[in-house]
């Protein structure tokens, strides 16, 4: 039951134990709104368990284009804290945790659902919390729950706060590995994939000598088919000539009839204008950092 | 040596420069150019400009300082100072020349979609107040002149 290499979070699916590791909460809430999205539109039940409250988890993915206050009306979906679920009064039991999975799978085909998906926001680990030396039980739990069954369940561990240690000791009770597929990241700068909505994203100082990995995602963006977003909302700056590069790309994809969304801010925007991106039909400007 | 760069080492100027603003002089390479935007956006803010115009001059001073590193010698000199009116950015590089003339100047009618080398020089052109670009026996020395205030 080792965990495949690399896996896209857009290939998951029932039976299916993974373990998604991020790096930054912007990713989590990119990979989460791609599998929660999925789900829905595969009239699946979805719950996450996260410790942003309903509210602001609903927010997350709105903003990311999926629509989860209507699925959230009507019993679709649930975004729901760790107490009384993951959790009893701070402490965890591995027994519990697993009975809470077992009683979620029971309720979704009861309620007629073809199947179900859960995402596990696992930073409640990381806190002063009784019981968590159970974690590996509860992650090999899951499998057990999950085999014959049509549900997915989708772990995620922040790779910067959890040891490796803790990490190697849960990695083989999964079946997939997820992580945003990355271009390049360095302490400067990172481009990688963006899943929700589609595209690709692109954060910290972008200059001539990162114009590579700029290449090979801009390509993949323009090969991703359906409308696509470069999110530069986190990209404080970036040279002339990547300017152009992404500028290029945009029109390409523009001259596909397909929508493209430049999403900066308004000092990157202002260079994007300056070369007559603000008036192409199909590319759409945008300055802000949502 | 531009007029701007001669009138800078003479000591003649505009004027004091801004209160609170002190000149850059830093040396820099492929490896060094994030750490000099940063250096260009501190001091220029702290010339008086805005958040867009501290983009700009950070823009410009990259782009200046990336041709010396891909066209010149891969590595120069980057001097930043103000007089009353302006803030000036020079890049020197005592390399082999890079490419030749002076940047056109905003509304110069400037072909918009120049060739890949030549845009971060016609960048500078339209955002800076002057670009000017000189050749010598010691190399090359490209200076931009920003507005500081209005006239």
């Amino acid at each position: 039951m080792a965990a495949d290499a690399g896996v896209q979070v857009t290939e998951l699916g029932a039976e299916d134990h993974a373990c998604l590791t991020f790096g930054e909460s912007e990713e989590l809430f990119d990979l989460t709104a791609a599998f929660v999205r999925d789900g829905l539109a595969a009239g699946l039940k979805v719950v996450w368990l996260t410790d942003a409250g309903p509210g602001l988890a609903a927010g997350e993915l709105g903003h990311r284009g999926v629509a989860v206050e209507p699925a959230m009306a009507r019993g679709q979906m649930t975004a729901a804290g760790w107490e009384g679920r993951l959790l009893s009064g701070q402490s965890f039991r591995a027994g519990a945790a697993v009975g809470w999975l077992a009683g979620e799978l029971a309720s979704c085909r009861e309620q007629g659902f073809p199947g179900l998906r859960v995402a596990l926001d696992m930073s409640w680990a990381l806190r002063p919390v009784a019981g968590v030396e159970e974690l590996p039980e509860f992650e090999e739990g899951i499998a057990a729950a999950l085999e014959g069954s049509t549900a997915a369940v989708l772990c995620q561990y922040d790779r910067e706060r959890f040891d490796p240690v803790t990490l190697a000791s849960v990695a083989g009770f999964h079946t997939r590995a997820v992580a945003a597929a990355t271009y390049y990241a360095d302490a400067l700068l990172r481009i990688c994939r963006q899943y929700a909505p589609p595209g690709i994203r692109i954060a910290g100082e972008l200059d001539f000598q990162a114009a590579e990995p700029l290449s090979l995602a801009l390509a993949e963006a323009v090969r991703l088919g359906g409308d696509i977003m470069i999110n530069m909302s986190a990209l404080a700056f970036v040279d002339a000539r990547c300017t152009l590069m992404i500028a290029d790309a945009a029109r390409a994809i523009a001259s596909l009839s397909r929508l493209v969304t430049l999403r900066c801010l308004p000092e990157v925007a202002a260079g994007f204008a300056r070369i007559g991106l603000d008036d192409i039909p199909g590319i759409r400007l945008v300055a802000g950092d949502r | 040596m531009t007029a701007e760069g001669k009138r800078h080492q003479s000591g003649l100027s505009g004027g004091a420069a801004p209160a609170g603003f002190t000149p850059l002089d830093q040396a820099f390479d492929a490896g060094s150019l994030y750490a000099l935007r940063a250096a260009v956006a501190a001091h220029a803010a702290a010339a008086g400009l805005g958040r867009p115009q501290v983009y700009d001059v950070t823009a410009v001073a990259h782009e200046l300082a990336a041709n010396a590193v891909v066209h010149g010698a891969g590595h120069g000199r980057l001097r930043l100072w103000a007089d009353g009116r302006f803030l000036y950015c020079q890049v020197s590089d005592d390399g082999r020349a890079g490419p030749a003339g002076e940047a056109g100047g905003a509304g110069d009618g400037a072909a918009p979609w120049p060739a890949e080398h030549g845009h971060g020089l016609w960048l500078a052109g339209q955002v800076a107040d002057r670009v000017g670009i000189g050749h010598g026996p010691a190399g090359t020395t490209a200076t931009a002149r920003f507005l500081l205030s209005p006239a």
